[in-house]
């Protein structure tokens, strides 16, 4: 396995709620999850990069909202 | 990521593979569906003259390999000599289905000493128009080696299609 | 895994049963993509022509010989939401699979939890029944496929995986009693969609 590297991660309350509950729904560790936030992110920068965008659609009307990112 | 299994575990679950073919695939991007999209199409006609092409295309990337090697070139040197990106030889060579500009192919016509028509056909960029041409590249690349230094039958091979490619004389079959 | 790291595994060889040693790398490297351009290719072209010339339906062909492993891998490159891994026997590349990681559940009973999705998985043309008569290799797509279980593991997705079958191999995630949820209307073709749960997942990993 490639070495690891540790961090400190010091949130808010509502942050820690906010990772806690995505921990229970998504059956994951807490650092799983922020390890799934670091790839999307990453892979959702990368695409933006190539000119894709990335937007939400309303099943049932199918009105598109674009998901803006910096 | 370590998977420790014993021997036995392993031929066990190659034995309850079968002889299933195992395969997992979503849609190819665009890419990909350029090539040979003809496959999929139904048309055999296109299919086979797609394979046939690429046939003369690995043919052409042997070629340009061994005409280097026998002149005992590296990739680099032989680009400065031909007035090519090295990048654009070693593509040429290991890419089968890299396709190379008219202007390179016009450079190696010249560092070879050889009609540029002929590498044309041979390289893809311009339509093969003799079936036989393509039965020799065919003949030709299955004989290269493209990574051992080259033997007497090579160097021999070399030669032929050297004037097959220079004459415009070929048997076909 | 560190580049050079590799699992030992077993492969059978198809012609005479016997146990031939094997890599299984957490990569799809150099080394690999020269064996898919300078072996597969080739051996692919060969049979292509054969099945033309004996007039073989277009059903029959393999249907993965469009597929372009190195547009594949350097699509991904460098993102850490995907991973490649290869076997390796002989010194020769036997088979590659890339995988995504940002994939959701969609069976019902583990709808949203993440899993390991096999975007692409595939064997060498000589370890495929629908392209030679005798394989080289077995155990190759199962190797790779255990990777992905093995992987989803580590990555507390609890074994969880998930794949679109291409239809010449149904037939073999049936066998393996993946959850088959039918033809998925959002894909080309309505390829067959099929996950593990954990528990068939910790079986097949026993």
């Amino acid at each position: 396995m490639p070495e690891k590297r540790t961090m400190t991660l010091n949130l808010t309350d509502a942050e820690m709620t906010a990772l806690e509950e995505l921990s229970r729904r998504k059956d994951l560790t807490k650092t799983a999850v922020l390890r799934q936030a670091l790839r999307l992110y990453q892979t959702v920068e990368t695409r933006i990069e190539r000119g894709e965008k990335l937007v939400f659609e309303n099943d049932e009307t199918k009105q598109k909202a674009e998901l803006m990112l910096l | 990521m370590k998977l420790e299994r014993s021997k036995e575990w392993w031929i066990a679950r190659a034995a309850r593979e079968g002889n299933h073919v195992v395969l997992a695939g979503g849609p190819v991007a665009d890419e990909e569906r350029e090539s040979p999209a003809e496959l999929r199409s139904g048309n055999l006609e296109r299919a086979s003259l797609s394979v046939a092409a690429s046939d003369a295309h690995i043919a052409f990337g042997r070629f340009v390999n061994l005409m280097r090697r026998s002149r005992g070139m590296g990739i680099e040197a032989f680009a400065e000599e031909a007035n090519l990106d090295p990048g654009e030889v070693l593509a040429i060579e290991d890419d089968v289905h890299f396709i190379p500009e008219p202007r390179t192919v016009y450079c190696l016509a010249l560092a070879f000493k050889l009609p540029q028509e002929r590498l044309m056909q041979l390289s893809g960029l311009s339509k093969a128009r003799d079936v036989g041409l393509r039965a020799q590249a065919v003949r030709f690349a299955a004989s290269a080696d493209p990574v051992r230094e080259l033997t007497n039958e090579e160097e021999t091979a070399l030669e032929t299609f050297v004037m097959i490619l220079s004459k415009g004389n070929h048997s076909a079959g | 895994m560190a580049p050079a790291d590799f699992s030992p595994i077993y492969l059978v060889d198809g012609a005479t049963g016997s146990a031939v040693a094997a890599e299984l790398r957490q990569e799809i490297g150099a080394a690999q993509l020269t064996d898919w351009v300078t072996k597969w290719q080739p051996a692919v072209h060969e049979i292509m022509r054969e099945l033309i010339a004996k007039g073989v339906p277009q059903d029959r062909w393999p249907q993965s010989s469009h597929w372009r492993w190195d547009q594949k891998v350097a699509r991904v490159s460098g993102l850490l939401a995907h991973k490649g891994f290869s076997v390796t026997a002989t010194g020769v590349c036997q088979g590659l699979m890339q995988v995504k990681l940002t994939q959701s559940a969609r069976l019902p009973e583990q709808h949203g939890k993440p899993l390991v999705y096999v975007e692409y998985l595939e064997t060498a043309p000589w370890n495929r029944s629908d392209c030679v008569p005798v394989r080289r290799f077995k155990g190759v797509g199962t190797a790779l496929l255990t990777a992905a279980v093995a992987l989803s593991e580590q990555e507390t997705f609890k074994g969880r995986i998930g794949l679109h079958s291409l239809p010449q191999a149904d037939e073999f995630y049936q066998d393996l009693g993946m959850c088959d949820l039918g033809p998925d209307p959002h894909y080309p073709n309505q390829l067959r969609y099929f996950e593990f749960t954990a528990e068939q997942a910790a079986a097949f990993l026993v």
